[in-house]
């Protein structure tokens, strides 16, 4: 006897009933549609710490990114099939057509856009594939099951089929009324036949086969509705195997994985998905609920975000989802009639709490659990394990965590984050910190299904995650040879505290940086290096190795920079200063006297050689006068030489711009620098300062109108000496009128009035 | 043909109530007219199993009439929310057509209505010469609607002052009416219950408190949708003023109305409908029920003044008049229109120069 139960793909109600007709009938083994490779992992399905939603996910052994997942949730009728039979301990087999075949076929060119359109519901592989996502935009085809819709009078199928199946209660003979129905719809629709469905029917017909062959006596069959009416009809067995011989096959691996609800709705891209899991959920586990039970939920989510809700709301609303569903005919609300009563009577109308309900109900985003003792690719386990270890559970809905680094455990979890950020696993993400300090960190973790293929895909780097980071990280900087990039690299790697590879990632950074002609590039790198050694200690990384390499470094750009200023243009020159910049800066922040000393040096060289590009030297210049190194006679000496007609115009301006650099405000409030320009164009007698007033305009004209009409003031408000500002006010002091106020001030400060010297 | 202007809901479209209610097959909650289903099919129109058609009244989601159908079976009283023009009255004289065959209980809501207009007032000639008594009691149409089982329309809830809203409270919650005068009170009979309408955009209006709110579910009655709709919400609106004021003129001329609607929709969005230039937007709502009194305004301009054609000069002035609320801002945002919107249109020439020709 073979009963031939058809289904929607995670239905709570068509789970029930195939619960209630297994234990009814009692069948001796159980075919259910889904990838026979995974036919081993059925064992898994009662296990203890086994909790939906789960998923099976295939993959091709060579080709991790080439997955598939045949995702289940608590109330799919598939699983309630799967722990029939594993609790009764009969046999449970997988029927659909090996995935093997299907990744193999999808390989060859042929396929084409058709096999996407067979994406009906009740026909659907209940499969999601990731390279499937794409077909989306497709233009959803027609449902078959419309027509039966709207023979029945309702204008959208799926709340027929809700309202004739999923909230039915009573189960009697209604497999085969949905079979009688798919049957006059396929015997009477003109669909194209696919070649795809007719394999998969095909291999599930060989599999019922096997089964009969195999004596047993009353099988039950699980599959899409759409499928049933094919497998009652039997074709002769040389058909089939006509069709299914010869069909190429790859290699598969697949292992049960966590899944999302999320994962499981509509929006998520996923074929055969459904719009609300939650309430599916909740139907499957409180079906004879008339909405108050809902409703009651709904409240209180209502309540705990603050919103007023009264039981009163809850019965006024259960009776208007109650009035609606008898206006349309129907047997009970359903979500729709249950969520415009929401609408109307919980929410006044207004739909942003509505949104709310969605996510959180209706949706209801939860993570399921598999066990830890599932055979999984090592890398999985070794960061599950690890999640555990460190408290921090992969859930669907993100988390923010901060972390003290200067705490054991929080510097594993850091660590940990880290390098799972390096393997390309996108569940941390780093977000800003908002106190000072280089001991904390935040995070937001969100885990998505999604990732296990890439963990499977890294899962090839090694066996524990600091194993496979550390490799994949050497193997990044064996391939990529530039100095930014493995910079980079080294700035993630530390704080993963991933010691050989940073050792590789120095030793080639050292080599590159010895290698490299490239003064700039070397340059670039200074700022992280310099970040690196100056805060790693935190994190109990070996900064004294980056100082040792960042000293080769500044030591070996030192030497050549000298050179690289020359012979620049105007762009490139400018590109060198910010560099010059970020050099300053190092050379300041790592305080470290001999390689001060050396930058010092440079930029004395670079200033007095007359081949350095001007706007450098001028810079350069700048700086010197900043460190006091330049300073009275000498710089003025210098500033004149610049400055002297026998200059280039061009020249001259240039190396006034680079001495004056961005540093408009500071020429205004630093009496020094102020003294050397205004002192120097005090010099210069009428002719002389006739030539070079155009540059003089040239490199003021950078500066913003405020900037210059300040400068402009100061100029004018007489010769400059650096007790200008307060002289005047000394010298117009009115003795007498200045008396008449101090008793008030002295009041005003609380002293004694009659204070020695000058009381009346 | 009746004399009177406008005529009420249930006279207007007696025939359609008749046929659905021979038609009607299904339960009818006490003193209802019609069944829930045959009062939806009322609204949003439809084919009776005899042929005979249903006009629809309100072009829109039918999902939100089955919910203010449905409210009204459970005994709540029904909230009609929404910008002004959005049809909320509409709908409420309808739904009460439909329900009670009577849609005449109306208690327009203003600053100045006191209790007396909602609960009862005193004959004070009565009350003088005989004392209190039952005799002296004016009704007002709540009261006689509790009495009678139907349903009382309250325009404009929210401009009513809060203390004088919540005298609905009891009635709405323990469906009696106390007179404590004479110590008696007026229970309501099945079938009472009240549609309140209300507009979110007024300012100066007066919130529900929450304990009347609560008694009230609220039905949002959004703008059209698309163009499309709105277009069909004009013109048979404007079709069936035609034969109200009987204007001896042609129908109206598909384009006419839909240039309107698309100026409406235009200047309500503030961009074109192109979504290609953004125009400000002016003080009023324009909304669909003033698309129609400007399409009504310029029929009947051309039936008495015009050719008997509608063309563009007998709509101008309509136009203006409804786009310029404020005459300074709304100048300036109506002239901009006209010149950055209107003028490069190459078919919209005529109103142009129509509008132009008005120089406001």
């Amino acid at each position: 006897m073979i009963h031939i139960l058809g289904i929607r793909h995670h239905g709570p109600g068509s789970a029930r009933h195939v619960a209630n007709f297994l234990s009814k009938v009692k069948p001796d083994i159980v075919l259910v549609e889904g990838p026979p490779e995974a036919d081993e992992l059925l064992q898994w399905v009662n296990h203890t710490d086994m909790q939906p939603p789960v998923a099976l996910l295939l993959h091709q052994s060579d080709e991790p990114q080439k997955a598939v997942f045949y995702p289940f949730a608590e109330f799919s009728p598939e699983w309630q099939a799967m722990r029939y039979a594993r609790e009764h301990n009969i046999h449970v087999r997988f029927m659909d057509l090996p995935v093997a075949h299907s990744f193999a076929l999808d390989n060859e060119p042929a396929t084409t856009a058709q096999e996407a359109e067979v994406e009906a519901v009740h026909g659907a592989a209940p499969t999601t594939a990731i390279n499937e996502l794409p077909n989306l935009d497709i233009p959803f085809k027609r449902n078959p099951m419309q027509h039966l819709a709207s023979a029945a009078g309702f204008e959208d199928e799926e709340a027929w089929w809700e309202h004739m199946v999923e909230y039915r209660l009573d189960n009697t003979e209604v497999f085969e009324a949905i079979q009688e129905g798919v049957h006059a719809l396929r015997e009477d629709l003109p669909l194209p036949e696919v070649k795809r469905e007719l394999l998969r029917e095909a291999h599930m017909r060989k599999v019922i086969r096997q089964a009969e062959k195999e004596m047993f006596q009353n099988i039950a069959v699980i599959c899409g509705a759409w499928h049933a009416p094919a497998l009652s009809n039997m074709p002769k067995q040389k058909e089939d195997n006509d069709l299914l011989k010869g069909l190429p096959k790859v290699k598969i691996e697949c292992t049960w994985i966590p899944w999302t609800y999320g994962r499981l709705s509509y929006d998520s891209g996923y074929g055969a998905g459904i719009p609300s899991p939650g309430w599916y959920e909740h139907n499957w586990k409180y079906p004879t609920d008339d909405g108050t039970r809902w409703m009651a939920k709904v409240a209180s989510l209502f309540r705990e975000k603050g919103m007023d809700t009264s039981v009163a709301h809850v019965m006024e609303a259960v009776r208007l989802a109650d009035a609606l569903a008898a206006l349309r005919g129907l047997s009970r609300p359903g979500l729709e009639e249950l969520n415009e009563a929401t609408l109307s009577v919980l929410c006044n109308g207004d739909d942003i709490m509505m949104q709310l309900l969605h996510k959180e109900l209706i949706v209801q985003d939860i993570i399921g659990q598999v066990p830890i003792d599932i055979p999984k690719p090592p890398l999985q386990l070794d960061i599950e394990k690890t999640q555990k270890r460190l408290r921090l559970p992969a859930s669907a809905d993100w988390k923010d965590y901060t972390f003290d680094l200067r705490k054991d455990t929080d510097l594993e979890r850091s660590i940990f984050l880290h390098r799972l950020l390096l393997l390309g696993i996108n569940w941390a993400h780093p977000t800003g910190v908002n106190s000072k300090g280089t001991f904390k960190e935040s995070w937001r973790l969100q885990w998505d299904p999604n990732m296990t293929i890439e963990i499977i895909e890294k899962g090839s780097w090694g066996n524990t995650v600091e194993s496979a980071t550390s490799k994949y990280v050497v193997h990044l900087a064996n391939t990529s040879a530039t100095l930014p990039v493995i910079c980079q690299l080294l700035e993630k790697a530390l704080p993963a505290a991933l010691h050989e590879s940073v050792d590789v990632l120095m030793q080639q950074l050292n080599n590159l940086a010895a290698a490299s002609g490239d003064v700039m590039q070397l340059m670039e790198t200074i700022p992280t290096l310099v970040s690196i050694s100056r805060y790693g200690n935190v994190r109990k990384t070996d900064a004294a190795m980056v100082s040792s390499l960042l000293q080769g470094m500044m030591t070996r750009i030192c030497i050549s920079l000298p050179q690289a200023c020359t012979a620049l243009n105007e762009e490139a020159a400018n590109a060198m200063i910010d560099l010059f910049f970020g050099m300053n800066d190092a050379a300041n922040t790592l305080q470290q006297a001999d390689i001060l000393a050396a930058w010092q040096a440079t930029l004395q060289q670079v200033a007095h050689n007359l081949n350095s590009s001007p706007v450098i030297a001028g810079y350069a210049t700048r700086l010197l006068s900043d460190y006091k190194i330049l300073a009275d006679e000498t710089l003025v000496q210098h500033f004149h030489f610049a400055m002297s007609t026998a200059t280039a115009p061009a020249v001259a301006a240039a190396w006034l711009e680079g001495f004056l650099r961005g540093s408009g405000t500071i020429l205004l409030l630093d009496e020094a620098l102020w003294s050397v320009v205004n002192n120097w164009v005090a010099t210069l007698d009428e002719d002389t300062f006739l030539q070079v007033l155009p540059l003089l305009r040239r490199s003021f004209a950078h500066y913003t109108q405020p900037e210059r009409r300040k400068l402009g003031e100061k100029a004018k408000s007489g010769p400059s000496t650096g007790k200008t500002v307060r002289m005047p006010s000394e010298e117009t002091i009115d003795e007498a009128r200045a008396m008449r106020g101090i008793p008030v001030v002295m009041q005003l400060l609380g002293l004694p009035l009659n204070t020695p010297g000058h009381a009346e | 043909m009746s004399t009177v202007l406008r005529q009420h809901a249930e006279d207007l479209f007696a025939q359609e109530l008749e046929e659905l209610r021979k038609q009607d097959s299904d339960k009818r909650p006490p003193n209802w007219k019609l069944s829930p289903q045959s009062v939806v099919t009322y609204l949003v129109g439809g084919k009776l199993k005899n042929g005979f058609e249903v006009t629809p009244k309100y072009i829109g989601n039918r999902r939100l009439m089955e919910i203010a159908v449905a409210t009204l079976t459970t005994d709540r009283a029904l909230l009609l929310y929404g910008l002004p023009g959005t049809a909320k009255s509409w709908v409420s004289e309808h739904l009460a057509a439909g329900i009670a065959g009577d849609s005449a209980m109306i208690v327009q809501g203003t600053a100045g209505t006191s209790e007396e207009a909602i609960r009862y007032g005193w004959n004070y000639a009565r009350l003088l010469a005989e004392g209190p008594s039952e005799k002296a009691l004016v009704e007002t149409p709540v009261m006689r609607a509790m009495k009678e089982g139907k349903i009382v329309r309250i325009e404009e809830l929210t401009r009513i002052g809060a203390d004088v809203q919540d005298t609905l409270i009891t009635m709405l919650s323990e469906k009696t009416l106390p007179i404590p005068e004479l110590n008696i009170e007026v229970q309501a009979v099945k079938g009472f219950n009240v549609i309140a309408t209300a507009n979110n955009r007024d300012k100066g209006v007066n919130e529900l408190s929450s304990a009347l709110k609560r008694r009230f579910n609220t039905v949002i009655l959004p703008v059209p949708n698309s163009m499309e709709e709105e277009i069909d919400i004009v013109k048979r609106r404007v079709e069936s003023f035609e034969k109200v004021m009987e204007l001896p003129v042609e129908k109206p001329a598909l384009q006419e109305i839909r240039r309107i609607v698309t100026m409406f929709r235009e200047l309500r969005s503030g961009a074109t409908l192109d979504g290609k230039t953004k125009i400000k937007v002016p003080t009023g709502t324009l909304s669909t029920a003033e698309a129609i009194s400007v399409v009504n305004n310029g029929l009947a301009m051309a039936a008495y003044f015009g050719d008997g054609q509608l063309n563009a000069a007998d709509l101008a002035a309509g136009i203006v008049g409804a786009v310029v609320k404020d005459p300074i801002q709304d100048k300036v945002v109506w002239q901009e229109y006209l010149e950055t919107v209107v003028k490069p249109r190459e078919d919209w020439k005529d109103i142009y120069r129509a509008c132009k020709d008005l120089a406001i």
